[in-house]
């Protein structure tokens, strides 16, 4: 039983009408607070393009100059990107616990249209494949630009509708329930829900379908971008774990990015909706990633420190113990190590500044990680079958990587704060369900909670 | 034990081979190797611590014969040697990688893990018919079944001459000790001494702008280094 | 989802309880059947250590293979029981309870059976003392922790102790209950009963702590759980022999396993709900929920074995591709892999996609049978060609052919498993009395309009 440690200024709100009305009540309300943000953020981005402009006017045919921006490309991708699949998850293990997350994470869709545009400049860099290594296999023609771009476009767009459709309802309770231009702006965006059964059950399904094919897609999109434009460049090297470990690492990501939304949706408003509770679990879920994390690294490293051969042996020094040292380790403490040493002792994984944190720490352990696999890569990028013999110095940024670091992913919180303000921040539709499905009763002595399961 | 430890190696003049096989008699002779009878030849068991690679390059007239013989390399960083769960085998201070009968549970680890395909198991207990077993070196132990061996450069000829140099109180000579092979090429293919002594005629022929190593991509640092044949 | 089904306390003693109180005739025919076949692979065995692993069909470059191979799938197997039990206890799953215990008897078996090959497989099986377990105080001479033989034993040692645990911990109630039945009629069981029940009475203070072990031992089991696999997969990894040597093959393998190992547990509860008359308790839902799991492992897997064949040729180096060639293209491999690659994959998974299959049966018992066929030969597939492939520097290119001692040996480990499971169901129940009662009491259901769904309870 539960009860005792709820936290006491935490009050839930109980009926549906409580729900719409402050949901939407503090939707409208636009503060001080977002416009600054908004501001600030803006402000960085434009920073950010100006940065990406000067890389752009120096061209693409030095290979090396262009590994930041693919640092943080991967670093959006990996994190933006696949933090919808938390919303999508709840609906594969029926979880109730998740559903006033869903919407925090599944806002992070939007910014996807970034994470596309930012891929554009990155395809001129990719060499062709012919003579090296490559997923590809100098086939079909085409790859992999064509597959990349259709693969991270096909990966966005479905991120996109799912967005949508999962707000239809949502949409339909502010053209009822909204004030000024917001009916307006909820007709337009979902026009023809009506609520019905039929309605609802094609909702449903199509939820479902999408989100498994979000899932695959996302795993696709992953592993051949990873491929493609870091390991494939630097000859020599085949770890096969690498995209699964792209993708774990994005998954990672999108948890992290999760928490982090969460925590501000907690402090900004939405204190009754997200408790404890969320933080823990997603907490627990930060945690086992972390430790898969460190499994697959691991699983890496152990058989290519064993094998002892020199191709190998370059590997490892290119992208771990080389020149990159420092970034290794202080991305491997970030992601890995804060996670594990701190979310396993119950005080701090029971809290929401805990998980909070940590989130914090897994975002910058990941954007070091990009950095130091991608950073690599680029630099030592050259079309060869033969393995690298000489690992090139580190590769440090100049100003227009700097002004892209930091702009490029504000862009990103940009477009996230746009989207808070196009649909209501937390599922409106998903609440009320889970106040159906979820009821407390009397158990032998104490109280326990009856969750429904429909089939 | 020497000041400096010795580390012993061979260099393989491929251009002084003629393929007659008197390495591989010697060794068998040498080591109490089992007899490769037809059985165990078409079994794939065969039992070959130095054997004579022949390839064949373009066709006839102009056809070309190339011998080659590989025995077991001495890697320095060897793949048989961590994965042994027994310490069956491992790297003496002298550089050979000794392979202790005794401990050998035979888990076959080291043979799959060996790039050069050097190591032999013994599937079953072989002891040599009646009047052959008169010939056994009485150095060397006859493998019981179950266990590995491979070449030891003749560890017992390297221990006698040392045994032999400590009693008279003087260093080893460069080229005192002969492995079975290199005493009995007849046309010098092997040179056997200690790659530690820049002066001694190995570290000397080691140098030569022939040598190179066996899947030296590996990077398994072997002892043996062979020097390549030049065509006129 | 859940059996709505009402049963009283009582009868679900007496039905559980079953194959405890009474022993068919079938049950002696079966185990004699079963003993006499592990008396034909003794008497295999018997011979080859008496003669040498020549009796054996391996040769000078396919030093391992069928022993190696059953080695691992076992292992594999054995991955069901933590599978089942501590995920599902973590993520409370509702239905799980009668699955977990028969999972958990068949990873220590399974584990157990595995754990004997690589000693059976050994030259010198006699001296494998020096090996597992390091004795040598006197002589200073250690075994070498480098060496990934030695991350086996301790691997499974620690798993096997945990999965050993987690049995006795979860059964201790159950225990309980044979006690009680036992007291007066049966004095030989009932001083086993109660001496391995530890003086269970129920009290809330026992049931608190028990419930807190399981869960603990669910939590600590998990990273046991992946590093064995990872272990067995890294005995292949770290050699240097082509298409071994993957980076991939830790999370590979241990999806494999899980994917072998939910399959083995279907097909036990297929057989224990025929043939201990279950029907009330392993019901279609179940196999319904182990189809849906089986399904995403399955995918998972698939997701792994694709990126572990593709970058095999990845870096177009002939050794690899020659053993891609070996697999794909030479008999009999190219035919393995046909086998393999339908077997486990391409005909269970479609097949589970609908929900008629996954509800019937028989058709998950011949799903399930079928994908540890191909897991079998998967791992065949993965230690042999790697072998066998035309060496550089080497001219006896042996072929590898299974002799009848090994065939002997392996198929009795089956048989081995198979009596060990049915002899435990002898004395203990295969699913959990306690569990079961439990999840009697907690599930519930909610009034929505006019329908009502089913629930649970759950303190949270």
């Amino acid at each position: 039983m539960r009860r005792d440690r709820e936290q006491p200024n935490e009050v839930r709100v109980t009926t549906p009408e409580e729900i719409t009305g402050d949901v939407l009540r503090r939707y409208q309300a636009v503060g001080r607070g977002y416009w600054i943000a908004a501001a600030v953020t803006a402000a960085l981005f434009l920073v950010g393009v100006m940065g990406l402009a000067f890389r752009l006017a120096g061209g693409t045919q030095d290979q090396a100059a262009w590994g930041y921006y693919a640092a943080t490309f991967a670093y959006l991708l990996t994190t933006v990107q696949s933090a919808p699949l938390v919303s999508m998850g709840l609906l594969f293990t029926k979880a109730h616990l998740q559903r006033p997350i869903s919407r925090s994470s599944l806002l992070f869709a939007f910014p996807g249209l970034l994470v596309f545009l930012l891929f554009i400049p990155l395809l001129p860099l990719i060499p062709p494949t012919k003579g090296r290594n490559s997923l590809w296999f100098e086939w079909p023609v085409g790859a992999p630009h064509v597959f990349d771009t259709l693969a991270l476009g096909f990966l966005v767009l479905s991120g996109l509708v799912y967005l949508w459709m999962a707000s239809w309802p949502d949409l339909l309770t502010v053209r009822t329930h909204g004030r000024g231009w917001r009916p307006r702006l909820a007709g337009f965006l979902a026009p023809h829900w009506q609520g019905t059964q039929g309605q609802w059950r094609v909702l449903k399904k199509a939820l479902v379908f999408l989100g498994a094919l979000y899932f695959v897609a996302l795993v696709f999109t992953n592993s051949i971008l990873s491929s493609d434009l870091s390991m494939s460049l630097v000859p020599g090297w085949q770890s096969a774990i690498y995209p699964p470990y792209h993708v774990l690492t994005a998954l990672q990501g999108g948890v992290a990015a999760t928490i982090v939304a969460m925590g501000i949706w907690r402090w900004t408003g939405f204190r009754s909706y997200l408790l404890f509770d969320h933080f823990w679990a997603l907490g627990k879920l930060l945690l086992t990633l972390s430790l898969l994390g460190i499994y697959f690294w691991w699983s890496e490293f152990i058989v290519y420190w064993y094998g002892r051969t020199p191709r190998e042996q370059m590997v490892l020094q290119l992208v771990m113990v080389g020149p990159y040292l420092p970034v290794f380790l202080s991305a491997f403490f970030f992601s890995f190590l804060v996670p594990l040493l701190s979310l396993i002792w119950n005080r701090v994984r029971q809290s929401i500044l805990g998980p909070f944190l940590v989130a914090c720490s897994v975002l910058l352990g990941l954007y070091l990680d990009r950095i130091r696999l991608y950073v690599t890569a680029f630099a030592a990028a050259q079309v060869s079958e033969h393995p690298i013999e000489q690992v090139p110095a580190a590769h440090l940024p100049d100003g227009a990587d700097i002004m892209m670091m930091v702009g490029l992913p504000a862009g990103a919180i940009l477009l996230y704060l746009v989207a808070s303000r196009l649909v209501p921040g937390i599922s409106i539709w998903e609440l009320k369900e889970s106040l159906l499905l979820r009821k407390a009763r009397r158990f032998v002595q104490g109280y326990a909670v009856t969750l429904g399961k429909p089939e | 034990m020497p000041e400096r430890p010795h580390r012993w190696g061979m260099t393989v003049d491929i251009d002084r081979c003629t393929g007659c096989q008197a390495c591989t008699v010697a060794c068998w002779a040498e080591n109490n190797i089992t007899i490769n009878t037809q059985d165990i030849v078409n079994e794939r068991r065969g039992y070959y611590w130095i054997r004579i690679e022949r390839y064949w390059e373009g066709e006839s007239p102009a056809l070309k014969v190339r011998f080659f013989p590989v025995l077991w390399q001495q890697c320095a960083n060897a793949p048989c040697e961590p994965v042994c769960p027994v310490y069956a085998t491992h790297r003496s201070v002298d550089g050979i990688n000794i392979q202790v009968y005794n401990r050998c549970v035979g888990t076959r680890y080291c043979a799959n893990n060996c790039p050069y395909n050097a190591r032999f198991f013994n599937f079953w207990e072989r002891w040599p018919p009646e009047p052959m077993n008169n010939y056994l070196n009485p150095d060397v132990t006859v493998r019981s079944k179950g266990i590995m061996e491979k070449c030891s450069f003749c560890v017992q000829r390297i221990r006698r001459t040392e045994r032999q140099a400590a009693r008279e109180g003087r260093e080893l000579r460069d080229g005192e000790v002969q492995p079975a092979c290199v005493q009995t090429c007849p046309t010098g293919v092997f040179t056997f001494g200690d790659l530690a002594d820049p002066n001694s005629q190995v570290s000397q022929l080691a140098q030569d702008p022939r040598h190179y190593r066996l899947l030296g991509h590996l990077g398994t640092d072997t002892s043996v280094i062979y020097l390549k044949r030049i065509d006129p | 989802m859940q059996d709505r089904r009402k049963l009283t306390d009582s009868k679900i003693n007496e039905d559980l309880l079953r194959s405890v109180d009474h022993t068919p005739r079938a049950f002696w025919i079966v185990a004699g059947f079963l003993t006499l076949w592990i008396g034909g692979g003794l008497f295999a065995l018997g011979n080859m250590l008496f003669w040498g692993l020549g009796v054996t069909g391996l040769n000078r470059p396919v030093m391992w293979a069928f022993f190696v191979t059953n080695f691992v799938f076992w292992v594999g197997i054995s991955h069901a029981g933590v599978m089942i039990s501590s995920i599902l206890r973590l993520t409370h799953a509702e239905w799980r309870r009668p699955v977990t215990r028969a999972a958990e008897v068949l990873t220590v078996f399974a584990l157990s059976t595995a754990a004997l090959m690589p000693i059976i497989h050994a030259g010198r099986p006699w001296r494998v003392i020096y090996w597992a377990l390091p004795y040598d105080f006197n002589r200073g001479v250690w075994p070498s922790i480098r060496s990934p033989l030695i991350w086996d034993p301790a691997a499974i040692a620690t798993y096997l102790t945990g999965a050993a645990l987690f049995i006795y911990t979860t059964m201790l109630p159950d225990l309980a209950v044979l006690r009680d039945r036992a007291w007066g009629k049966r004095p030989l069981r009932f001083w086993l009963y109660a001496i391995l029940s530890l003086g269970w009475r129920g009290s809330s203070r026992q049931w608190k702590l028990q419930a807190l072990a399981g869960i603990l031992l669910s939590a600590v089991i998990l990273p046991v759980f992946v590093s064995v696999h990872s272990i067995v997969s890294w005995d292949f990894a770290v050699a240097l022999v082509p298409a071994w040597h993957a980076t991939i093959f830790a999370p590979y393998f241990v999806l494999g396993a899980i994917h072998s190992g939910v399959s083995a547990v279907v097909t036990l509860m297929a057989l224990m709900r025929r043939f201990f008359h279950l029907e009330d308790y392993i019901t279609p839902d179940h196999f319904d929920a182990l189809g849906r799991l089986l399904i995403a492992v399955a995918l998972g897997w698939f997701y792994f074995f694709f990126i572990d064949f593709i970058f095999g040729l990845y870096s177009r180096e002939s050794a690899e591709v020659a053993v891609m060639e070996l697999r794909l293209f030479k008999a009999p491999y190219n035919i393995l892999f046909i086998i393999f690659i339908f077997t486990a994959f391409l005909i269970p998974v479609p097949l589970w996609f609908m929900r008629r299959v996954r509800r019937s049966v028989l058709l998950m018992f011949i799903t399930t049978i079928l994908v540890n066929i191909g897991m079998w030969l998967e791992r065949f597939i993965i230690i042999v060609p790697g072998l066998q492939y035309k060496q550089p520097l080497d001219f006896t290119w042996g072929e590898y052919s299974v002799s009848i001692t090994e065939l002997a040996i392996v198929s009795s480990t089956f048989a081995v498993v198979s009596l060990g499971i049915l002899l435990f169901s002898k004395l203990f129940p295969l699913v959990p009395l306690s569990d079961q009662k439990e999840g009697q009491r907690l599930q519930d259901e909610i009034e929505i309009g006019k329908r009502s769904v089913p629930a649970v309870i759950r303190e949270e």
